[in-house]
Formats: structure tokens, sequence, C-alpha cells
């Protein structure tokens, strides 16, 4: 574990992947070589039961890091405290580095449509969501990191691309970035825009970890399913943008088909060589 | 766009719903949403209102297994898709999305063996609140023994949060389990009164159908009723068969750590 560029000093786990109920089994009795795990937070802040049982122990072993679906920031709701209440509560307890969710909205009028809606990236909503970062900073006592979710449609009132709204985002509300490659590349297909000039774009010691993972092509356009093996486009992004940002912590995502623990490790520990042909690249410039 | 992605059916009829519509003619969704290379700005809004319901039934189905089974995928999905109309989710977790499965269903006139499928949920709705219920370590033989003999009359034995008991008209359990063995050879739906008792120990969920006098004395313990009272009223209801019996259901009841305190 080293420290990486990123401007609050967290460290680079180096590779982990997320903690997934099908592999409780090998992971509490194989007790594989997991450099961190990264838990959906929903799925443990109302359950007293095997899942927190599990993760504790698992928490008791590994760097553990938050991710959430349900913070719905970008939304008009008022912020659900009782939710944010609850989500430092399980931070506290896991120990986790670090707390994250999305750039997006999951419904209005109390209602929650559990989708990672897309935002429209205007003056207005820039405000608005910057205003609730710094809320959210302060009831998790932490700063918050928010990923690009991966988005199908595209609002008319856009004034700026999501890349710069992300980039006065984290100046504005000092919050951090989950920089999502495959999400970038899921997007820039949809949008038909260039997921380097998206990658090249962003203030590298803002990016606090890296997420990776496999998508379904349909065509006419890309669903973030993750579902399958990471492509190699993505890949070369990934490294694209290592190169400016330094290691940092990588997590591989597989949600659904989900295989054995080690096939999934397997495919996280790519990142690895991808980390170290850069370094090496970079070392040999130097 | 939220009131077109709550919507049933393909995006069409979603955008030109009542709801949706209200909101933003038909019309002049391309003056909102920009199209893509391959896809009109519809079709976009589209990928998101396709994905609503399927994540809405996934989440369903694994909460009530066994109902999804019963009625099959497309009965099922139709059942989701006017359940989710009337409830929508308010949560931030999906956990919460079937808490009033059973009694929708229960309202649902017309639906192919009500009754049955009203006692299946609610078997299943125990199962998914046991699995989540707080973890409350089981009573010790230390505290049993420290309990005076004269104190036993007015004890109070208090049930760990993860235990429920529920009586049925119908023999869910074991339609249950023949879903869970995938063994399609299920039981017949016939009314036939059943008692199941739910709980967890050491982390698993386990469910243990109960003949109806033990029942009905570990639903009195539940209720809080004194001890010596409960344990009187089990041996009336056994007509001079003796103790033997209600020892054997309270050491089992025990052993399976289905009590966390004694209150005296």
């Amino acid at each position: 574990m080293t420290s990486s560029r990123n401007r609050w000093g967290f460290p680079d786990l180096g590779v982990g992947v997320g903690l997934r109920t099908s592999h409780y089994p090998h992971i509490l009795e194989r007790k594989p070589d997991v450099d961190f795990f990264e838990v959906l937070s929903e799925n443990y802040l109302d359950t007293g039961g095997r899942p927190m049982h599990v993760l504790e122990q698992v928490a008791d072993r590994y760097p553990i890091v938050m991710h959430g679906v349900s913070m719905s920031i970008g939304s008009t709701d008022p912020l659900d405290r009782e939710y944010l209440g609850k989500l430092k509560a399980l931070a506290d307890r896991t120990r986790a580095l670090w707390v994250s969710d999305h750039l997006c909205w999951t419904g209005v009028a109390g209602r929650n449509t559990h989708d990672l809606l897309p935002m429209p990236y205007t003056e207005e909503a820039l405000r608005h969501v910057a205003s609730r970062v710094r809320a959210v900073s302060d009831a998790l006592e932490r700063p918050l990191m928010l990923e690009n979710a991966s988005t199908y449609a595209e609002f008319t009132a856009s004034t700026m691309t999501e890349q710069e709204f992300f980039g006065r985002l984290m100046e504005d509300a000092d919050c951090g970035m989950l920089l999502d490659v495959n999400n970038v590349y899921v997007s820039a297909f949809n949008h038909g825009t260039d997921p380097k000039a998206y990658l090249d774009a962003i203030d590298p010691s803002r990016v606090a970890q890296y997420h990776l993972a496999g998508h379904t092509n349909k065509g006419t356009h890309i669903i973030d399913t993750h579902n399958d093996h990471v492509i190699d486009p993505v890949w070369e992004l990934y490294r694209r943008s290592v190169a400016r940002t330094g290691d940092v912590a990588t997590l591989l995502e597989w949600d659904a088909d989900i295989p054995e623990f080690e096939i999934v490790h397997a495919e996280a520990r790519k990142a690895l060589a991808y980390r170290s042909h850069v370094n090496e690249t970079v070392r040999a410039a130097s | 766009m939220q009131a077109v992605v709550e919507q049933p059916g393909t995006v069409d009829e979603a955008v030109a719903s009542g709801e949706a519509s209200a909101l933003l003619d038909p019309a002049d969704v391309g003056r909102v949403v920009r199209a893509s290379a391959t896809l009109t700005p519809v079709e976009r809004v589209g990928v998101y209102q396709g994905m609503y319901l399927l994540r809405m039934v996934e989440a369903l189905q694994g909460d009530y297994p066994a109902v999804a089974h019963f009625l099959g995928d497309d009965a099922f999905a139709e059942l989701v898709t006017r359940y989710v109309r009337a409830h929508p989710s308010t949560s931030y977790t999906l956990n919460r999305l079937g808490n009033r499965f059973p009694d929708f269903i229960r309202e649902s006139r017309g639906l192919r063996r009500r009754g049955f499928l009203v006692d299946l949920a609610r078997l299943e709705m125990a199962v998914t609140q046991v699995f989540d219920a707080p973890e409350t370590p089981p009573l010790t033989a230390e505290a049993i023994a420290a309990v005076r003999e004269d104190e036993w009359p007015n004890a109070v034995l208090e049930p760990i949060a993860a235990l429920r008991a529920l009586s049925f008209a119908h023999p869910v359990n074991a339609y249950l389990q023949s879903v869970k063995d995938d063994d399609h050879d299920h039981p017949a739906v016939t009314r036939n009164g059943t008692r199941v008792v739910v709980w967890r120990k050491r982390f698993e969920v386990w469910r243990l159908d109960v003949e109806e006098k033990p029942f009905a004395l570990l639903q009195a313990l539940l209720k809080g009723q004194p001890f010596g009272k409960a344990v009187a009223r089990a041996a009336e209801d056994l007509k001079g068969v003796g103790g033997e019996p209600i020892y054997r259901w309270l050491r089992d009841w025990v052993a399976e750590g289905m009590f966390a305190a004694i209150r005296r």
C-alpha cells in the first residue's frame, strides 16, 4: 500500500474486487490474497444477519471501501438523513477508508427508481449538487467520492460536458472522483464522444479510485451490465489514465452472471500488469 | 423522465401515458433529450424505462421465490407491475420494496389461489425479516441455572429478534421447501391449517412446522405471558399426558437458540 497522488492522501490500496454474496464461503475459508474489498453500502445498512457477520470478518482482515447507489446526490428531494446516518455508522464500524456514490439522481417526489439517472449539466445543477456534496461530506465526516455513471441519454439543457461538470464540482465542493473507466467508454459510445478527451480533462489529483467492469454492446448502444470481462479498449483507457494519476486503488466490478471468485480476482489482477507497464514507461522516459 | 421510466408497456406507451404526458407533450421529448447517432430521444429514455420493471421483478423474485414459482414468470411480472404502480419504492434499499406484497396479494381479487398465495407470501416475508433481524445472543445454560425455583412462575422468556411464529390456512412451508429443493412434485394446495416457526441460528434461517399444542405454548411465551401461566395452560391442553412433552418442547426451543433472555 503506497500513497498515490490524490489530494487527500488516500492510499493506493492496490487491486480489489467487490464483495459479493456468492463469494462469501470462498473468502472466509480460503482467505484469498486480495488487496481490498469494496462493499455495496445499501446491502449492509439494515441487516444484522449473515451479511453483516461476514462483512465484519472481512473488515478484520482486509481494507474496506464503501460504494453506494442510493444517495441520489442530484435529486431535488431533500437528502435522506436517516440514510446518511446509517452510512456513517457503517463506515465507522467497518473502518471504511472512503465512501463513494454516483453523480446521478435516483428519483424525486420521495420515490426511488433504483437506477442511476442522468444529470443535466447546467450551472443551476452544479450549484445544487455542490451544496449537497458539502452537506453529505459534513454528515459523513469524510470527503465524498463520486463516480461517473454510465449514461444512455443526454439533456438538451446541458451547457457543459460531463467532464467539465465533474471538474468544477470537485473544485467547488472539494470532493473526489471514483473514475469508472468502463463507464467513460460506455457513455462515450452512447453519446458519440471521445473517451480519451474525457479522461484527459479529469484532474488527476482528484481521482481516489478506479472502477473497471464488463458491459453489453447492443449495437446501437452499450449497457453497463458488469457481467463479463473488461474489453481491451477499456484496458487501454485505463493505461492512459493511470499514466496521469499514478497508481490508484483499482476495483473490478462483476455483478451479474458472477463466476467463481478466482476468475473475478484474476480479471482484477490484470490491472497490475497495466499499472506496472505504465510505471516502467514513466521510468524509461525520465 | 421518472414519469416515463416508471410506466409499464413500451416506451411509446410510457411517453404517452397520462402521468408522463401531463408533464411533457410526447411530441416534445426531443426538446428535452438529445438524439444519438443510433437512437431517437424516446428510444434513449426507453433504455432506462425498459430496465425499471426488470429491476423491480428481480428484487421481488429474490424475496418471494416461491410465489414467483407458483405464478410463473409472466403472471408474477404482471403482479409486480401492478404492485409497484401502487407501491413504488420509497426507500434507499430494495429490501423494503416487498413489505406490502402479502397485503397487496390479499387485495388482488381474481388472482388464482389467492388465499394460498397470501400465506406463502407471509411466510417468505418472515424469512426475509428473520434473515435481516438484529443478532441477539441466545440464552445460555448459566442464565437458566441462575433463575431460582420460586422465580420461574413469573419469569418471562424473551425471544431472539430473529424469530417469527406464524399460522396459516395452507401447508405453505412444505410448498416453499419443494421450491427450494427444486422438486416439481409440489404438495397439493389444500386448505389445511399449519403453523411454522422461522428463526435464525448461527446466521442461518431455519423453518419448522409445529403442531397445534406446542405452537400455542410458544405463542403464549412470545407474547410475554409469565412462564408459570403459559406452562399451566399447556398442561391443561395436554389433558393429563404429563409434563414430559412440555419439558421436551422447551428444551428443544432453548437448544435451537429461540430465546435470548429470562426476565425475572
